[in-house]
């Protein structure tokens, strides 16, 4: 076999492989309430948005993984197409790992680390150590 | 039952084998606040064997276990010289160390088209196994209870034969012991490379619960608190360890009340045992008074 088609063989079967990365995108709002947040999820998949999907969101403090952790919460369907809303009770402002439990008509598991303060969540970044 | 109390449980079972470690190495008479290092170096072992060496859970848990244990001896070997606090740092130091070796490390290889691997400060994500098994979270927490059921029965088992009572003699006075003819540092490095052992499992079926580490997971702040369940649990007995975790998660998570002072409920917690209860809830005392009543 030519090198040529060994590359678009492998790409070829590489692609499903890459359509099926589940994509999870999250938005969160302070609601005034000490470590509250109207949270917006927007679930993709090979960019088509996942529907019907029950999603389960937890969350954990990366440093204390097993003590801090919140009692998962069931997403309810938001308006747009793939979205989800939830609301997320923390314990404390700071780094938490947000765990995605999906199921139905996609089966995954995700973990976001988000930073949670009184302007809201952002992703939390992490400097590499050289 | 409720998915929340499966997830307290599965945290409880998980945090037992860090608290039986911590235990083992309080039994040999030292303190460690390094036991963290090992539980990571399981994660990160048993999470690379089956994500990306594509290895069976079980073989990859016994893998983690045996990197865990010759981690520990490479730590004690220089370290078993020292006594008390000067230990006790040289541990923490080790961690730090670990944590930092987990923070540079950065290895992935293509998993179904996803980089899959360590990417240091980034974590590690795709540690898939169980997910992909099909196990279910309630499953899960039966498989993690079992094995810590498993350790804590052989641990009991271990105590009560002369294998628990050298243990005892070596950790409350080891010049008698080696006295009596005991080679206390060998004795020593054999229950710290257990220790390690234990902890690494652990490490092993926290990964797999998560499916995502990341150096932080790792920290200073676990180590204190597999040391502390320890302590507050007691020395008496092996369930003493367990009885520690179960306070601290079971009763502090599980009654939102303390939510945001929980940090200092717990700090307080362990003072106030400390000064009176030196040797934690089940103590010796307490083991053999309980024993007496129940025989």
């Amino acid at each position: 076999m030519d090198r040529k088609a060994f590359f678009l063989i492998a790409a070829l079967a590489a692609a499903p492989a890459a359509a099926q990365r589940t994509e999870a995108q999250l938005e969160c709002r302070f609601t005034g309430t000490d470590f509250v947040y109207d949270c917006a999820l927007r679930l993709e998949r090979g960019a088509t948005p996942i529907e019907g999907a029950r999603v389960t969101v937890g969350a954990d403090m990366p440093s204390m993984p097993m003590a801090h952790h919140v009692r998962p919460v069931e997403a309810k369907p938001g308006a747009a197409p793939g979205e989800y809303r939830f609301r997320l009770a923390l314990e404390m402002p700071g780094e938490w790992a947000v765990k995605l439990r999906l199921d139905g008509p996609v089966r995954e598991q995700l973990v976001l680390r988000y930073e949670f303060d009184d302007k809201g969540a952002r992703p939390a970044v992490r400097r590499a150590r050289k | 039952m409720d998915a929340y109390a499966v997830s307290v449980l599965t945290n409880i079972g998980l945090l037992g084998f860090l608290a039986l470690s911590a235990y083992l190495v309080l039994l040999a008479g030292e303190m460690s606040f390094g036991q963290q290092a090992f539980f990571g170096i399981g994660a990160y072992c048993g999470g690379m064997l089956t994500a990306m060496a594509g290895w069976p859970l079980p073989l990859a848990a016994l893998a983690a276990m045996a990197a865990g244990a010759a981690a520990a001896v490479a730590v004690a070997l220089p370290t078993l010289r020292l006594r008390g606090l000067y230990f006790a740092m040289a541990t923490l130091a080790a961690a730090e160390m670990a944590r930092i070796g987990f923070e540079l490390l950065h290895w992935q290889v293509e998993v179904a088209g996803e980089p899959v691997g360590p990417d240091g400060t980034q974590g590690f994500r795709g540690i898939r196994w169980v997910f992909e098994a099909g196990l279910a979270p309630e499953g899960y927490a039966v498989l993690v209870w079992t094995a810590l059921a498993a350790v804590t029965a052989l641990l009991a088992v271990a105590e009560r034969a002369r294998l628990g009572a050298t243990l005892r003699a070596v950790g409350e006075d080891p010049a008698l012991a080696a006295a009596l003819g005991l080679d206390v540092h060998r004795f020593k490095l054999g229950v710290i490379a257990a220790s390690g052992g234990l902890a690494a499992l652990g490490g092993v079926l926290f990964a797999h619960h998560n499916t995502y580490i990341e150096p932080r997971n790792f920290d200073v702040m676990l180590g204190v608190h597999g040391l502390a369940y320890a302590l507050i649990g007691g020395l008496g007995t092996v369930f003493g360890a367990l009885v520690g975790v179960a306070l601290d998660v079971g009763l502090l998570e599980g009654v939102r009340v303390f939510q945001g002072y929980r940090m200092i409920v717990f700090g307080g917690l362990v003072a106030l045992l400390l000064v009176l209860r030196p040797r934690g809830l089940l103590d010796e005392e307490t083991v053999r008074w309980i024993g007496r009543r129940f025989s």
